[in-house]
């Protein structure tokens, strides 16, 4: 679900993080208006051109060209920081079964925005934190390092460590040039705990033919009340990424048949990611999939935790734990089954289930929703979508909580629970709401995109109109989610314009900010300021990954 | 028994005083009565006896005053009041149920009976709908002089989890449900004891319920650079 203030975040976001970065050849005004229009096209195109090639979202070298209005080279620079960076995906499209002879000949290569790689900058720092509290300081370093540069290949991970970038990198080893030995076995580490990946292909071969029914338009006005089984940057994505054996292994081979006859611009940009045959030479990056696969099993215990107790947490969190390298996807929606013991020696392994018996994991399991059915098969799996929508709702009846007040609330989360449409009266006697009141607070509600309402006339001795309300949570979830995007680029905003506001605080010298005076105080704020918007930030994070990623 | 006792003792009465009244008297008396527990009011009446404004208004006086007829508050219209013979009950529609008095949703009751239920479930953590009921029914005389229905504690009940005060949850058997049986529903605190209520990362900050959002934008007359909302988060 890309939204319009989704789109601008994004754009944001680029325009942020590269426009600091010295090393990237582009300046940053050219970087973002690329990307602006690039991806103002997409949506315009979605919006109004029913065309195969742009209702997909995807453009040629060609076409960004001229749609940017900048010089080939700038584009193809440019296009390169973003893959770089794994903002963007080349692709070749495979030839369709009513294409010319011609057309078949010529190999078209293919521009596609990654929109949720360039989200992930804002969660960063939680992946840098994932990594320390399950692996070590020496592995947080050299992911900082993939993260900071997108691709690494191991010799300059090596190049990176022996610089003594990172600053407290392996300090005894600063001096002299690190051996690769150790980096090898730090990114072993990263691999085995799927972490770290290879990069994908640089230009795989993908169909972009969508049959009637799988055809699904990107962007703002996306299909709402069903989940299409697929989108084009979902198969893009798909296709390019190397299968398990040599994803998450040095040694094991990988080579990209791309076909390569006409030679074109493309095949420079996509030489940058190409693999070569000797180790060192293999480029890696940053798992963004098991990042947040992690981060969305930590917010299904956490869930857990508050709504039960620790040691249904403990429960979950063994049953994750125990099935997650063969989970298919991120949005699992229920835990892989498992049987009993099973279950009972995954929670005996940890620190805090030693201690709890038979009887009260199977407590545990049924406070998860197991049913009978599951226990006379021995097969227990977990409904982990119920507790994501669960999260979900409770987000949402927060903020109409606060913007609207305890009545609404109520009538809110009967609407919400029972998903159907009922009318004022009706709703205001079950709700306890005062009969006058509850017609004001439903269309407040309705107003701002709350809730969804029809008028029924009902024809009798007189002719009335009865107003009758529901939440369609499809439509509200997308709303909410934009609003999301909104606050979350209102939060960044302000936090840039704050330090832009007291910029000179940063150049007084340290000793000066200590002595108590108006600048200590304007320092101080400074200091408040930033706590408070870059830990609302954060947390509006978890949010949007609620609602987008989970 | 003691009801219908009364009712025709009424009538009775009516029929006794019937020789008493004066001929518009008894129109009107006769078009209220059939009306029932729905009542009408007076400008109906007035339509449909033709009966002149002062005429029609002595009339009802005196109706009320030999106590034949009452007014009662009409919750879809308190300043339409309603006029019923003495021996009905208002219906549902006219006084808003049994929360209503006087056509005002009675917020004490409501609130006395939530907080009721919410002491005696956060006491025993847990509590089946039966425990619940037989609590307020022994507590009802003294704590509600008009007493409260099993209906009413049903619906406290229902409201108190649509405000996700409480849950509606099978026992386990466990712990906090070990008095009562396994896959006994039954109702605990939706918050634990102590714990403060989980606000929702937008509810926290104040574009989450800002009620401007829709104009903001970032180079706009509104913006995160120029909202007042962000100054006064911001004023440490
Ligand atoms: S920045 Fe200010 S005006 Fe804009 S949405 Fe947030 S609180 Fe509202």
């Amino acid at each position: 679900m890309v939204t319009q203030f989704g789109i601008k975040l994004a754009v944001h976001l680029i325009t942020n993080h590269f426009g600091n970065l010295v090393a990237v050849i582009l300046s940053l005004s050219r970087l973002s208006d690329l990307f602006c229009i690039g991806i103002d096209i997409e949506v315009l195109c979605v919006q109004k051109v029913c065309e195969n090639l742009f209702s997909h979202g995807v453009l040629t070298l060609d076409q960004l060209v001229r749609y940017s209005e900048l010089t080939k080279d700038q584009v193809k620079n440019s296009l390169l920081v973003l893959v770089q960076h794994n903002c963007c995906q080349a692709f070749v499209s495979a030839p369709e079964d009513d294409d010319d002879g011609a057309d078949r000949l010529r190999v078209r290569t293919q521009y596609l925005v990654l929109f949720d790689n360039i989200i992930h900058r804002l969660r960063f720092p939680k992946f840098l934190e994932t990594v320390s509290r399950k692996l070590d300081e020496e592995c947080v370093e050299l992911l900082d390092g993939l993260l900071r540069d997108g691709r690494l290949t191991l010799k300059q991970m090596v190049d990176r460590a022996s610089q003594g970038k990172g600053k407290c990198f392996m300090m005894h080893l600063i001096e002299n040039a690190v051996d690769t030995k150790v980096v090898r076995e730090i990114l072993s580490k990263l691999l085995t705990a799927r972490l770290v990946e290879r990069c994908p292909a640089p230009e795989p071969v993908v169909s972009t033919s969508f049959k009637e029914t799988t055809t699904r338009k990107r962007g703002a006005k996306a299909a709402k009340i069903f989940e299409p089984p697929e989108t084009l940057e979902q198969r893009v994505v798909e296709a390019a990424v190397p299968g398990d054996a040599i994803r998450f292994s040095f040694t094991a081979d990988m080579k990209s048949k791309v076909d390569r006859e006409t030679n074109s611009d493309d095949d420079e940009i996509a030489s940058v990611q190409e693999n070569d045959e000797k180790e060192e030479e293999i480029l890696w990056r940053a798992n963004f999939e098991e990042f947040i696969r992690h981060l969305r099993h930590k917010a299904l215990i956490e869930n857990i935790r508050t709504q039960h107790d620790d040691g249904t947490a403990t429960v979950l969190s063994a049953v994750l734990e125990a099935t997650k390298t063969v989970e298919k996807k991120v949005k699992m929606e229920n835990s892989v089954p498992l049987s009993l013991d099973t279950i009972t020696a995954e929670v005996m392994k940890t620190d805090t289930g030693r201690t709890m018996t038979i009887d009260r994991i199977r407590a545990s399991l049924s406070q998860l929703g197991c049913s009978q059915r599951m226990i006379v098969d021995d097969a227990y799996s977990i409904d982990l979508k119920k507790i994501i929508e669960r999260a979900q709702n409770e987000e949402v009846e927060s903020i109409v909580l606060k913007r609207y007040g305890r009545d609404a609330y109520r009538m809110f989360r009967l609407l919400s629970k029972d998903g159907c449409f009922h009318d004022t009266d009706q709703i205001a006697a079950s709700t306890l709401v005062e009969k006058k009141e509850a017609p004001k607070l439903l269309y407040r509600l309705w107003k701002d995109n709350y809730l969804y309402m029809e008028k029924v006339v009902a024809t009798g001795v007189k002719q009335i109109t009865i107003l009758m309300w529901k939440v369609n949570k499809p439509l509200l979830w997308e709303h909410v989610l934009d609003e999301m995007y909104h606050a979350a680029l209102n939060l960044s905003l302000r936090m840039a314009f704050e330090q832009e506001k007291d910029e000179e605080l940063l150049n007084v010298p340290k000793d000066k900010l200590k002595e108590p005076g108006p600048l200590q105080k304007k320092y101080k704020r400074l200091l408040n300021v930033w706590l408070l918007l870059g830990s609302s930030l954060t947390k509006l994070d978890e949010a949007l990954m609620l609602f987008h990623d989970f | 028994m003691s009801i219908l006792q009364g009712k025709r003792k009424r009538q009775d009465l009516a029929s006794a005083l019937s020789a008493s009244m004066t001929n518009e008297e008894r129109v009107i008396y006769n078009i209220i009565r059939g009306k029932k527990e729905m009542g009408i009011w007076q400008g109906d009446i007035k339509r449909e006896t033709n009966i002149p404004d002062s005429m029609l208004k002595k009339s009802i006086k005196l109706l009320i005053s030999k106590t034949l007829i009452k007014e009662v508050v009409n919750i879809q219209n308190k300043s339409k009041k309603v006029l019923m013979a003495m021996e009905f009950e208002p219906s549902k529609e006219i006084t808003g149920g049994e929360w209503y008095t006087e056509g005002r949703l009675d917020t004490g009751l409501i609130d006395a009976l939530s907080d009721v239920c919410l002491k005696l479930i956060t006491r025993k953590k847990v509590a089946t709908r039966d425990a619940i009921l037989e609590w307020t029914r022994t507590l009802g005389s003294e704590v509600f002089p008009g007493g409260v229905s099993s209906g009413q504690v049903e619906q406290i009940l229902k409201v108190l989890v649509m405000e996700n005060k409480i849950q509606e949850v099978n026992s386990t058997g466990f712990g906090d449900f070990s008095s009562v049986p396994a896959g006994e529903v039954c109702f605990r605190l939706a918050k634990k004891v102590g714990t403060n209520v989980k606000v929702g990362a937008m509810a926290s900050i104040p574009c989450g319920v800002c009620p401007r959002i829709t104009f903001c934008t970032p180079n706009g007359i509104i913006s995160p650079t120029t909202c007042q909302y962000y100054q006064k988060w911001l004023d440490f």
